[in-house]
């Protein structure tokens, strides 16, 4: 399958300063790809090129029609550039009503005004706008403006929809509702978007695929809970915020199942990484099991006694810091702490599996652990 | 006290009986400087888009030029037009000195860099993404520029209405290169203001108070036209009126 959109080799800088370096990045036709980065790592820069506002300094884009950027004239790259919309973190609605924000992009396109009219009320019903057509847009509410924003994107029925950190100026309640515009919009038309955000939390629930960018470099694509099991790189594994993320030497490894020295501490993981090299591992805090007694039967490989250091409640989740030889972290129910009584400096086991590690190779890049 | 209570009273006189004499020169400065101040504004406000939005060689110059444009002497340019169109000068061949348009000459060098500075400082003002917003959505360059125009709007109107003040105020260009100049006993180059300085040598503090006094009205009055504009109070009306008439008929066509 020939992808809808293709990124090759793209490279950017500002002043000598190489802010992107994507040597391949695949789109494919209907799906949410959500690139996500710090601020900075060059997100926004990619979308501009993708859209075509910017030039890269070195690379190619091949579009779904199958034009590629360095070789489009100015014609073919008009209309290229009015099969796609973008939207940005401020709303940057004009000061005219909001009928008159939505129908900018179609009036552009010199589209017939009963025609005109007729899609212009009908994004205002899908959004639930029809109450404020004739506002002045600059008097709208954060998240209303946005939704304005958005019907006046998706009222191009654009191929691709660039989404610059949509949410990102808004409320958590407002982001929720928007996002969840967003996405059904999106879906329901068929459309392709680039969804570009430093909040991952933002775009799990949306995302087909994750692209995590970070210094400009492309370090993992793929599907969400396949990035956040299992992140290519500590760095990745860092900017998802993973807990547990550990260094230690492998002292043997027999077919694949790994001894690991963290610490002073033998850790059971699956790797191929051999016995004497250094590995980086992850143990995420969900999958480890706390117990009042090591003697309690189960397959699980791994149990290591340990002392808690912390304890803090996350809404219906308690993150518990534990001291097992390194600092580990857990997440427990509330349930679970009241029955067994959880507290500071409680001894506890814990208690994960071989499986529920993932094991990266070390880096020097990122030295030291979290 | 007595003498502006006077000129008051004379220009009220002047004024309800339609004297000729005043309102040729009335209607030849607002002609004058009306033509100025729309040359002026198809000049100025493209040159201060491009100072605020391009990047080029010489740019620093222009806006440098432009600045101190804004605060130029009106006499100094009337001494410059003078040396340029006078029988010897570079444009002496043209004949305008003494005539409307070496006064339209003038008044414009004093009007571009009003407008084209207010323009310029307007735009950079805004939100650049407004223009890469527009052309995200489709729009071209121009277009794109012309969106962003129109979101500064209320600072062009500004611009246009500094430009208008800034020239129909002034009285020293006018007079170097107009003359102040009856032909045939009528008002040929003669503006409100270079009246009020004649009436004046001529010890005429009456009828030059008159003459003021008319000044200063006609100014307050367009600049509060302008501003109604400006600020939606004037145009939106007849455009909600025409709106209305348009939809009802609309309305009954597909009845």
């Amino acid at each position: 399958m020939t992808p809808f959109l293709f990124i090759d080799g793209l490279r950017h800088s500002y002043d000598d300063r190489q802010v992107l370096n994507v040597d391949g990045l695949e789109v494919h036709e209907g799906e949410i790809l959500a690139v996500v980065g710090p601020n900075g790592s060059g997100k926004s820069t990619l979308l501009r090129m993708v859209n075509l506002l910017e030039e890269p300094t070195q690379g190619d884009i091949t579009y779904w029609d199958g034009s590629r950027l360095s070789e489009m004239n100015r014609k073919q790259r008009r209309e290229l550039s009015r099969q796609m919309a973008m939207i940005f973190q401020e709303p940057l609605l004009f000061k005219r009503t909001v009928r008159a924000n939505i129908a900018y992009g179609l009036k552009i396109r010199r589209m017939d005004g009963e025609e005109r009219d007729k899609r212009v009320d009908k994004m205002l019903e899908r959004l639930n706008l029809e109450e404020f057509a004739e506002r002045d847009a600059l008097t709208l509410s954060g998240g209303e403006a946005q939704k304005v924003t958005l019907g006046r994107a998706m009222v191009l029925r654009p191929r691709l929809l660039l989404l610059d950190e949509p949410l990102a100026s808004l409320d958590v309640p407002t982001r929720k509702m928007l996002r969840r515009d967003i996405s059904r919009l999106v879906r329901d038309m068929g459309v392709t978007a680039i969804y570009v955000t430093h909040d991952y939390h933002e775009v799990l629930e949306v995302a087909d695929r994750l692209a995590v960018l970070l210094d400009g470099r492309l370090h993992q694509v793929g599907k969400p809970n396949q990035v956040f099991g299992r992140p290519s790189t500590e760095e990745v594994a860092e900017f998802l915020g993973a807990e547990n993320l550990l260094e230690g030497e492998v002292k043997e490894n027999r077919e694949g199942m790994a001894v690991i020295e963290v610490e002073g501490v033998a850790v059971e993981a699956l790797s191929d990484i051999p016995a004497g090299a250094r590995a980086k591992l992850l143990i995420h805090p969900e999958e480890v099991t706390l117990m009042s007694d090591a003697g309690e039967a189960g397959t699980a490989r791994n149990r290591l006694p340990g002392r808690v250091t912390e304890v803090n409640v996350m809404g219906a989740l308690v993150k518990v810091g534990l001291d097992c030889g390194f600092p580990l972290v857990a997440y427990i129910t509330r349930a679970s702490q009241e029955e067994m009584d959880i507290d500071k400096g409680r001894r506890v086991t814990a208690v994960f599996k071989a499986t529920s590690i993932h094991v990266m190779p070390f880096t020097q890049a990122g030295d030291g652990a979290a | 006290m007595g003498d502006i209570w006077d000129g008051f009273v004379e220009a009220i006189k002047l004024i309800i009986t339609f004297d000729p004499y005043v309102m040729k020169i009335t209607l030849f400065t607002l002609y004058v400087c009306g033509v100025a101040t729309l040359i002026g504004m198809l000049v100025g406000i493209p040159l201060g888009s491009v100072l605020a939005l391009y990047r080029f060689r010489g740019r620093q110059l222009l806006v440098t030029l432009v600045n101190a444009g804004m605060g130029l002497a009106p006499v100094v340019v009337g001494l410059f037009v003078f040396l340029i169109l006078k029988r010897r000068g570079p444009l002496g061949f043209l004949n305008w000195l003494f005539t409307p348009k070496a006064i339209v000459v003038a008044e414009l060098i004093l009007a571009v860099p009003l407008i084209a500075g207010i323009t310029m400082a307007a735009l950079q003002n805004e939100n650049p993404k407004i223009r890469m917003q527009a052309r995200s959505l489709g729009a071209g360059e121009a277009r794109s520029v012309l969106t962003l125009l129109r979101e500064t709007r209320l600072s062009l109107m500004a611009a246009v209405i500094a430009g208008f003040g800034g020239i129909i105020s002034e009285v020293g260009a006018a007079m170097i290169v107009g003359g102040n100049l009856l032909k045939g006993g009528e008002p040929y180059t003669r503006t409100l203001t270079t009246a009020t300085v004649l009436e004046i040598g001529k010890g005429n503090a009456t009828q030059a108070i008159a003459l003021g006094i008319i000044l200063l009205a006609i100014t307050i009055l367009l600049v509060y036209i302008m501003t109604l504009i400006q600020q939606g109070g004037l145009m939106s009306q007849p455009v909600k009126v025409a709106r209305n008439l348009f939809t009802r008929r609309g309305g009954e066509a597909s009845a």
